[in-house]
């Protein structure tokens, strides 16, 4: 019993201290959660409390309605968006792990200092804004054919998610000892077999972080997903989400909510299922 | 002007030969690998898609996302589809918020590619360069619905190339809406641009101010253009010289510039330098403001959301008369534009001979949102218009009968009394007018100085599209 109350006490200023954090950060998830459901009459009348849902009663669904998020799901186009959000991630991730393995690979190998300035080349490529690359580009997807099409997506996405990954990778693989690699190369293994068997599956911690990493910057990017997809049906989340729930001088808030908190919840899950392997990843190549 | 005119000559046939040897290529593979199944004769296009019709291929459309989801729902599902039957062609409509579409336009015009027919929130007379002229088609509907609304005209009509760039379809009348119980609590009237002067302290005192814009996005721009001609500030002249800057004018600018400066720093906060062109209606619809100046769409939202206290309490008037005049620019001009590079520029056309000469069903599911460029598009003209907004059941009965009037009365274009030009357009686009107003306002600027360096600036832009030959 006095133990249970000594631990208690003790991680009692690490609660104090997450607890107004961890409030602060889920307020906004909260607020959508509220507001999705709110009927207008509530949303719109300034007297009312803004946190829940008006008349107040403890009953508090019958002041609720979920006909916005019927709306999003009946009269948009909102479910071909998630999964056209899906196909460009998951085709975007698959691409930029094809690239930025043995890319980044190659690099953490590369001896002499070329290795990291060749690495930190490539990263400054990321740092090009999309809001210039678009130009070029932009009459590239044309003559390619490729406008208002997923492809175009699937094959200027990756111009940002390899450079970055490969960065990210190319650290990681400098925290994994030579000897393994040497140990395995004496044992009979070829230079594949040892990257396939031996460095990949301990790199499992950089490689997640690269997947979430694009798949995330694919959900979110908006200049390439607005410039080169026209027709409603074919937008991502991205991109269709303020066409669509925007319209005119009226926001649709209650869809908007809902439409930004369903793929939020998504990567939500994502990053707290893999967060502990995530910050691996992240801080892998820290101290190299 | 020549390679225009051959395009539309070219455009005019409705096969071209790449279409001949097409089908002609079409229809000897299929007589050759179907010819003993005549079922599937046509394997190569696949059957015809309407019965009894040649297919004459797809018609691209963009245009904004109504603030009415009803009438795009009624637009994409039911009306260009029967349309697309009617005449064999599949129609594909997307929309866009209207914040985007001249990035959107910018775009495809970069990329030489995109829609076929292209709807502008306001003229895009800079654009003039790569659309094709459209007087046939304005010919053919004023012969059919008599002459087209003067704010129609002197918003895509270009006296210097004699040629209309684009196709008038809807304009939105832009009336003030205010809360009529704070007016009345506050005792102010909206007659006079004066009288909001005077009244705007006491708005603020109830705690209820005004909210006119002062920033950059559309509403703004459309507002205090609009309190430019009141005061007798004209950006150009009839001949589309740029003439702020000059006697009677450039008076006129300096009051507008003082009034507004006086409403802002007695009636309202500073929010307005910062809004966007939902601002004003979520604040209002929020019970904060008195008053705002826009198109219905704060009325309508106040109706659907079920707030009848709101919208019982949400009136329209007519734009507050200045020292010169009562006027005000459109809220919204839609303009259709055919891109050069526009795959399918016939049926564009007839789409939108079409769509204007039924635009009566258009008035009404756009909840009296969209005013047909022909008023002779419903039949009686205003007249009728005004016996049919009468009949809206929502309180005060016959509020939007104002709207009639404004249309008939008190609109006219960006650019008055002159035509809106690509100058008049890059000013709009570029902001130079709320921006003027703004400085003003936060005493960053005096009036004179204000506009003469808004002069300054409009003349170099004239100087630019005049060298191009477009003024």
């Amino acid at each position: 019993m006095a133990g249970r109350v000594t631990a208690a006490r003790r991680s009692l200023p690490t609660y104090l201290v997450l607890g107004p954090f961890a409030i602060l950060l889920a307020f906004p998830f909260y607020w959508m959660l509220v507001t999705m459901f709110k009927e207008d009459l509530d949303l719109y009348n300034a007297e009312n409390v803004p946190y829940v849902y008006n008349p107040i009663q403890w009953k508090f669904w019958e002041s609720a309605t979920t006909k916005h998020v019927e709306f999003l799901f009946t009269d948009t186009h909102y479910p071909d968006w998630l999964v056209n959000t899906a196909i460009v991630g998951i085709a975007v991730v698959v691409i930029t792990l094809i690239v930025a393995l043995p890319a980044g690979y190659a690099l953490a190998r590369l001896s002499g200092s070329w290795g990291q300035t060749a690495g930190i080349g490539i990263f400054l490529v990321y740092l090009i804004p999309p809001t210039l690359l678009f130009l070029p580009l932009s009459p590239l997807v044309a003559r390619l054919g490729l406008q208002n099409s997923l492809l175009s997506l699937i094959l200027v996405y990756p111009s940002f998610t390899i450079p970055f990954s490969t960065w990210l990778l190319m650290g990681f693989f400098k925290t994994i000892p030579q000897e393994l690699e040497d140990a395995a190369l004496v044992d009979g293994c070829s230079r594949l077999k040892a990257l396939t068997r031996i460095v990949f599956p301990i790199s499992l911690p950089g490689i997640l972080t690269v997947v979430i990493f694009a798949f995330s910057l694919c959900v979110n990017e908006f200049i390439y997903a607005f410039t080169f997809i026209s027709s409603t049906e074919n937008r991502t989340i991205s991109s269709g989400v303020p066409n669509e729930l925007i319209r005119g001088d009226v926001f649709f808030w209650q869809s908007l909510m809902a439409a930004t908190l369903i793929p939020s919840i998504v990567l939500a899950l994502l990053y707290n299922t893999f967060l502990d392997r995530f910050i691996k990843g992240f801080t892998g190549g820290a101290f190299r | 002007m020549a390679d225009v005119l051959d395009e539309l000559e070219g455009g005019s046939s409705t096969l071209t030969r790449g279409d001949l040897l097409k089908r002609g290529g079409a229809a000897a593979f299929a007589v050759s690998m179907f010819g003993a199944l005549p079922d599937k004769a046509l394997g190569f296009y696949g059957p015809l898609k309407y019965q009894n019709k040649q297919l004459s291929g797809e018609l691209k459309i963009l245009q904004w996302a109504h603030f009415v989801p009803s009438y795009d729902q009624w637009l994409d599902n039911t009306y260009v589809k029967e349309w697309g039957e009617k005449n064999d062609v599949e129609v594909k409509i997307d929309h866009i918020n209207n914040a985007l579409l001249v990035a959107t336009a910018s775009s495809e015009v970069a990329a030489q590619s995109g829609h076929d027919l292209f709807w502008f929130i306001s003229p895009p007379s800079s654009f003039q360069k790569q659309v094709v002229p459209l007087n046939d088609i304005v010919q053919e509907v004023t012969r059919k619905l008599g002459p087209m609304a003067k704010v129609a005209k002197k918003s895509t009509y270009s006296p210097k190339t004699k040629t209309f760039y684009g196709f008038p379809d809807d304009y939105a009348p832009d009336p003030v809406q205010y809360r009529r119980s704070y007016l009345q609590e506050a005792g102010v009237s909206l007659r006079t641009w004066e009288d909001l002067r005077k009244g705007a302290a006491k708005l603020k005192q109830i705690g209820h101010p005004v909210g006119l814009g002062m920033s950059n996005e559309i509403d703004s721009n459309m507002l205090l253009s609009s309190l430019l001609y009141c005061y007798g500030g004209f950006i150009q002249d009839e001949e589309n010289r740029v003439v702020i800057g000059q006697g009677a004018n450039r008076k006129g600018a300096i009051e507008a510039l003082e009034v507004m400066r006086d409403i802002y720093r007695n009636g309202m906060s500073d929010e307005v330098f910062a809004w966007t062109a939902a601002s004003n209606n979520q604040a209002f619809l929020a019970g904060r403001l008195s008053v705002a100046l826009n198109a219905i769409s704060i009325a309508r939202s106040a109706e659907n959301s079920g707030n009848t206290a709101l919208s019982d309490d949400t009136w329209l008037a007519s734009i507050p008369r200045g020292p010169v005049m009562r006027l005000g620019n459109e809220h919204v001009m839609g303009v259709f534009v055919i891109w050069k590079f526009a795959k399918n520029k016939e049926a564009a056309k007839k789409y939108l001979v079409d769509q204007q000469l039924g635009y009566r069903e258009h008035f009404i599911r756009s909840q009296y949102y969209n005013f047909p460029a022909w008023t002779g598009a419903i039949k009686g003209g205003f007249k009728t218009i005004r016996e049919m907004t009468a009949q809206d059941t929502h309180k005060p009965k016959g509020k939007y009968t104002i709207l009639t009037t404004i249309a008939e009365k008190y609109t006219t274009n960006p650019g008055h009394p002159g035509n809106t030009t690509p100058v008049i357009d890059e000013i709009f686009q570029t902001w130079m007018i709320p921006q003027m107003f703004a400085e003003v306002a936060q005493g960053k600027s005096s009036p004179a100085d204000a506009v003469k360096s808004f002069n300054r600036k409009a003349q170099g832009i004239y100087r630019k599209w005049k060298n191009q030959g477009l003024v």
